[in-house]
């Protein structure tokens, strides 16, 4: 219990909504940006990520609890507490993590001004919704629920470890729009899926007709799991066969980034991006479950038959479990199978004010307006993830200032599954040749992160050289 | 000059925004005062007894006692005997046999030794008026333990009497009731 509670913490301690980056989104001076929106304005000349620092991504969140719910000093029974919360969180509640490293990211404008930009990242990704009915099972046993169905198919997971490999390419065709492309090859170190789960379990009071008291029945089981570069770990390896499938040992698969930055007028600009159109092709080293059937337990029906002293009799309890395995079998399968990748959703649109920038401060007039900037923006940016169980979405208001020349900060609200008091901040520094950002959310739980149902955080270091 | 400054400043607060993030007013040790109590709800064994199984008619003899024994394997597995404070077993005998009957559950473990013995008397019915009685048996302290240790029961059934024109049928129907107490064991 101890090590779940540490591992649990661990995520929530480094880490808003999985892979929503409000902050960072739109934020030209990082050129992380380009990730988020293949399409965004490219100021610099050159970038080149410092290996390994250039980005770290972590961010974790549960809808509906926190930390502190459960944990906090109360005069009430943490018991009394966890029950509450069992029958107050929806089966459409869930936890999910994300965390991205970035190995190498780079990029140039070529003579032709395409800006190509590459890399290379790892990701980890996970989300389990809260199976409220087995919660319920589990805490309080059926013996109150005689006659209540509990809804199996409320499990619904997936997992996923995967290095990405990606090359993309980005240029201003007009003075108003900017447009970019990304290809992305992914490698996958190990996934699993358990999702669109049905079944039901019920315990029904017997009638006349019934063999015994009780009636305890799984209806209508389909449940599934897809397993890829899991099955092996057992047998060999371990760490060097993951390491090995990282680049390119696993299972491959293609995805593609879009988007595109469009200048309605002279201070309104709007973007939008889709990212992670994409597949994972699931060959190698794939076991997938399956359980499906009807079987209702009556219990042991004894048959007394007539044998003589020492005669075993029939084995009745290997006999039942035979019937159950016969009734709801458990297929194992090793066909592959295709994923498809999360799909993102960006878009945005922002008002620039206040004073000029990027001129000396001398006579600007020779920009005849494609080029005009200005030190304060504010926005409306919406975010959305295809998830199992739906798109989830999010909606972020935000204010943009340039500091100085050297510091730029963005503050975010953010209206969330998790929350809608989510305030995030991001700076950024351009020292030199060095760029350097962080920037994190649910700052008003800052204090106490276990009052926070998420938290985020990005941060890394970059050489940028700018246009001359 | 600015850029010499800004450096130690963003460091600073860097440190500071990650440092003085924290989590407050928390006690985890409450893990340890976290207990599961389910009441689960499960059925046992069924039989349907026939009057003429108490009499053999190759031999025309009386068949007093019959007697069968099954396995249940999940007694004795280590979740149950953890973690099982109470159990509760209801026994439902719909007698038509004009008979009273003895039946005994004799509960053994995996070295086939007694363990854990209960056992009731059964009212006497008629074909025509089917007689219910029901027996219940609390099970908890000491007694738990030794049915803990079970992985099998010989139910056995005892007719006073009988003959070859006695008619009606003995059914059993049984279920338990586990009460449980889950928390973090000591290490």
């Amino acid at each position: 219990m101890k090590y779940l509670i540490f591992i649990f913490m661990a995520f929530l301690f480094c880490s808003a909504f999985a892979q929503n980056k409000q902050v960072l989104y739109g934020l030209e001076e990082v050129p992380q940006s380009l990730l988020l929106n293949p399409g965004v304005n490219v100021p610099q000349k050159s970038h080149f990520g410092i290996p390994l620092f250039s980005q770290f991504h972590i961010n974790a969140g549960m809808t509906g609890v926190s930390v502190f719910d459960i944990f906090g000093e109360s005069s009430v029974d943490i018991n009394t507490r966890i029950r509450n919360k069992i029958f107050e969180l929806e089966a459409s509640d869930f936890f999910s993590a994300t965390q991205q490293l970035e190995i190498i990211n780079f990029g140039w404008r070529a003579r032709n001004e395409i800006y190509f930009s590459g890399g290379v990242y790892e990701e980890l990704d996970f989300i389990v919704y809260f199976p409220k009915d087995l919660a319920v099972l589990a805490y309080e046993g059926n013996q109150d629920y005689i006659g209540v169905p509990f809804d199996l198919g409320q499990i619904s997971t997936t997992g996923d470890l995967m290095t990405v490999f990606h090359f993309g390419a980005n240029k201003q065709l007009s003075e108003k729009l900017t447009m970019g492309v990304r290809a992305k090859l992914y490698s996958s170190l190990f996934s699993f899926k358990s999702t669109n789960n049905e079944g039901t379990f019920i315990t029904r009071e017997g009638n006349e007709d019934s063999e015994n008291v009780y009636e305890h029945t799984v209806e209508n089981l389909d449940a599934s799991v897809q397993t890829s570069g899991i099955a092996s770990l057992g047998d060999t390896g371990g760490a060097s066969q993951i390491l090995g499938s990282a680049f390119f040992g696993g299972n491959v698969g293609v995805g593609l980034d879009v988007g595109a930055t469009y200048k309605v007028t002279e201070k309104i600009t709007t973007s939008a991006s889709i990212l992670d159109l994409g597949v994972i092709f699931h060959t190698k080293d794939v076991e997938s479950y399956r359980a499906s059937g009807t079987y209702t337990l009556d219990g042991i029906e004894l048959l007394f038959p007539p044998i003589t002293q020492g005669e075993p009799t029939f084995p009745y309890y290997e006999d039942l479990e035979d019937e159950f395995e016969r009734e709801i079998p458990i297929d194992t399968l090793n066909s592959g199978y295709t994923q498809l990748r999360p799909v993102k959703l960006n878009a945005s649109v922002s008002y620039t004010f206040g004073r000029r920038i990027g001129s000396s401060g001398v006579c600007d007039c020779l920009n005849m307006g494609d080029d005009v900037k200005r030190n304060q923006a504010v926005g409306l940016q919406f975010y959305g993830i295809s998830r199992p169980k739906g798109l989830q979405m999010a909606g972020t208001f935000y204010y943009y200032r340039r500091l100085w020349d050297v510091l730029s900060a963005k503050v975010t609200y953010t209206v969330d599954p998790y929350s809608n008091d989510n305030v995030g901040l991001g700076l950024v520094a351009d020292l030199g040749k060095l760029n350097f950002y962080i920037a994190a959310d649910n700052l008003l739980r800052y204090g106490n992160l276990a009052k926070a149902n998420n938290v985020s955080l990005q941060l890394g270091i970059n050489i940028k050289i700018e246009n001359e | 000059m600015k850029n010499n400054l800004l450096v130690p400043f963003l460091g600073i607060l860097s440190f500071i925004f990650i440092a003085s993030s924290c989590v407050k007013d928390t006690d985890f040790d409450q893990a340890q005062d976290i207990v599961l109590t389910p009441v689960v709800e499960l059925n046992l064994i069924h039989f349907d007894l026939e009057a003429q199984d108490f009499y053999d008619g190759a031999t025309m003899t009386e068949r007093l006692t019959v007697s069968d024994t099954t396995e249940i394997k999940f007694l004795d597995g280590s979740g149950f005997q953890e973690s099982l404070v109470r159990a509760e077993f209801l026994f439902r005998f719909k007698n038509s046999i004009p008979r009273n009957f003895n039946v005994d559950f004799q509960f053994l473990d995996s070295l086939r030794q007694p363990t854990y013995f209960t056992g009731t008397l059964v009212n006497q019915g008629s074909v025509a008026n089917e007689v219910t009685t029901e027996f219940t048996q609390n099970v908890e302290g000491e007694d738990l333990l030794l049915l803990t240790t079970s992985d099998r029961v010989v139910v056995s059934v005892t007719i006073p009497d009988s003959g070859p024109n006695l008619e009606g049928n003995l059914k059993l129907q049984s279920k338990a009731t586990y009460f449980f107490e889950i928390k973090e064991q000591e290490e």
